[in-house]
């Protein structure tokens, strides 16, 4: 096979590419403008916005709270996840395909119609405006990304691992934890990773569920945006960039990213 | 060992025993009534065709399915009530599964491991077993990075280091390319007889069961058609299915006659072998034993291949297609076309009853 593109395929690639990154690139300059208003840095970057979000108890505040819903929220997917996942590959049991598209169906349903329904429920149950109702609603929206990575890790491992540890002498917790879970734990941390994304990013539901006092960043953003378009904006996007180019980096070298996202579970780190 | 005493089941003498095991999916039964007892030390093989039962029957044995009757005995203790992980039996599978995240060293581990082995017995045991099987030098390599040849010893190794009372075999050869099979065949045996471990080999390759058993057990469609050592079951197959499964073979409709002294095949009449019953009959003679010349069965050679060592000639005769094979002592066998006879020696041939299949 030869390793060379066409020109206009390369053409192609580098459009794409700038067409791709050069709003983000954009934001980020923006946000270090001297400026009241949003535009380029021309008389010098001026880390002003920054020291502004810093000051910003809102903003500070909705950022601690999307951290903590999405590590809270995605560790419970996580958990409910690994036991799910080994019922559904590794058993047959009546409404296993219903307990399947059950588990898969908040990727079918709309995001608006299920923040109506939390809306109702919450406040039904009251749980309205609570960091429990928001763990509640996100841990069922992000539940299928954990639940698809783990199910395609374990699907890859050879069942006959589990009936060559029980020739060996070993019990069915002691296959799970030293087997099983060694073997499909790329796949759950890949899982845990797109939940907590998915969770932290999540607007169109959370902004039913969202309170006044409890509020999550991207929809204090989406609420900030709606009177006033200042570089705040842009500072607040380019920490999260920074942040999340700094996960991806930090990923890659621990586990290789292509791995992670692909959710194969080639055990390749040799420790 | 206290001898188990149902009121059902008498306990048996021998090593292990098993008993009218049977199983039945939906109705479907794919082991039937399936017997046999084996003797401490001895290597014994299911061979049969895919969907036999013979799989199923070791998998039983596993424990990894229930059966649906029957019984399992070892040195009288009931197997059946056991889960596979307290049923002390070794078992090497056809995907050798080893744990990938594993060395091969800590593969091996793993069952001393779970049995609370000390440390200084268990790495001392592994790099036994590590010797046994040839690898000395590789228990720090991942299975990922050894052959499938190396793998299959690694599992191996990974079964005998607990000191299973039984070893059961699931295909463990047929993911190997065929020079490779050959040689893990012996290596196989020799590691059997090193350790004396009762040995129990699913295979469908009839090569592979007699070059390995002391017994075969000759499977079809769930049920034993024939159990004996190779040499006997070879020469003398149960009906004409165990003798075309174990390799190639000439069937003759013949017929027993009335003194029960005589054999004759159309017009060709020989000495029986053996008093026999007078009546319809069916003569194998393995493709070896026949040879050309005048009289005997006439047929028209209709291919000859030149195999090195031997020649392998196809003829249709007055009683079906035959096959004979030569060994090249140098005399050149008929020509394709040519007419010829095929004589035996009375005792080459085997009778058997007529196939009474549906």
């Amino acid at each position: 096979m030869s390793g060379r593109n066409g020109f206009w395929a390369l053409l192609f690639h580098t459009v794409f590419v700038i067409f791709v990154l050069a709003p983000i690139v954009v934001v980020c300059v923006v946000a270090f403008t001297p400026e009241g208003y949003l535009s380029l840095p021309v008389n010098g970057p001026s880390l002003r916005w920054f020291e502004a979000l810093l000051n910003n108890r809102d903003f500070v505040s909705s950022f601690q709270a999307s951290l903590l819903l999405g590590t809270i929220s995605a560790t419970l997917a996580a958990l409910i996840a690994v036991p799910t996942a080994i019922a559904i590959v590794r058993h047959e049991f009546p409404g296993r395909t219903a307990l399947l598209s059950l588990c898969m169906s908040p990727l079918m349903v709309p995001s608006i119609v299920l923040g109506v329904a939390f809306l109702r429920f919450l406040s039904q149950i009251g749980l309205g405006g609570t960091m429990v109702g928001l763990v509640i609603s996100h841990v069922i929206i992000i539940t299928p990304f954990v639940l698809r990575t783990i199910m395609n890790s374990l699907g890859s491992l050879d069942s006959a691992l589990d009936n060559a540890a029980a020739s060996l002498g070993s019990d069915g917790m002691t296959t799970f934890r030293r087997i099983t879970l060694p073997l499909i734990a790329p796949g759950i941390l890949s899982g845990w990773v797109l939940a907590f994304i998915n969770s932290f990013d999540e607007v169109t539901m959370t902004i039913f569920i969202a309170s006044p006092g409890l509020t999550t960043l991207p929809v204090r953003l989406m609420l900030y945006i709606e009177d006033s378009i200042d570089p705040l904006v842009a500072a607040v996007s380019t920490v999260l960039i920074v942040l999340a180019v700094l996960a991806m980096v930090i990923l890659d070298r621990l586990f290789g990213l292509d791995r992670m996202l692909i959710g194969t579970n080639d055990a390749d780190k040799d420790k | 060992m206290s001898p188990v005493t149902k009121a059902d089941n008498t306990p048996s003498a021998s090593f292990l025993a098993i008993d009218g095991l049977t199983k039945t999916y939906n109705k479907v039964t794919v082991v039937d009534r399936f017997a046999l007892e084996v003797e401490e030390g001895e290597f014994v093989s299911l061979l049969g065709p895919s969907g036999c039962g013979k799989t199923t029957t070791l998998q039983m044995l596993g424990g990894f399915v229930d059966p649906s009757a029957g019984s399992i005995r070892l040195e009288g203790r009931d197997l059946i009530a056991a889960p596979p992980s307290k049923r002390g039996l070794g078992m090497v599978f056809q995907s050798y599964a080893l744990f990938p995240h594993m060395t091969a060293a800590q593969n091996i581990a793993y069952g001393l491991e779970v049995r609370k082995v000390p440390r200084a017995e268990r790495d001392e045991r592994v790099r036994q077993a590590l010797d046994l099987v040839g690898l000395g030098a590789y228990g720090d390599r991942y299975p990922r990075r050894m052959s499938g040849g190396q793998q299959q010893r690694v599992a191996l190794a990974r079964a005998l280091v607990i000191r299973p009372r039984v070893l059961l075999l699931d295909e463990p050869l047929s993911n190997l390319d065929a020079n490779l099979r050959e040689e893990m065949q012996i290596e196989l045996r020799r590691i059997q007889q090193t350790t004396g471990t009762t040995t129990i080999l699913v295979t469908h390759d009839q090569t592979e069961a007699m070059a390995l058993s002391d017994r075969i057990v000759l499977m079809r469609a769930g049920r034993i058609e024939q159990i004996g050592g190779p040499e006997a079951v070879y020469a003398r197959p149960a009906n004409s299915f165990v003798a075309r499964f174990l390799g190639k073979t000439n069937l003759f409709p013949g017929t027993v006659g009335a003194d029960g002294r005589s054999i004759s095949i159309g017009s060709h009449v020989f000495a029986a072998p053996a008093a026999a019953t007078p009546g319809a009959t069916i003569v194998a003679v393995r493709p070896e034993k026949l040879g050309f010349g005048e009289g005997g069965i006439r047929g028209v050679v209709r291919n000859r291949v030149f195999q090195g060592t031997q020649w392998l000639v196809e003829l249709d005769t007055e009683h079906g297609p035959a096959i004979v094979q030569r060994q090249n002592l140098g005399a050149v066998p008929p020509a394709i076309g040519e007419a010829t006879g095929l004589v035996f020696e009375p005792d080459a041939v085997h009778l058997m009853a007529p196939e009474a299949d549906k």
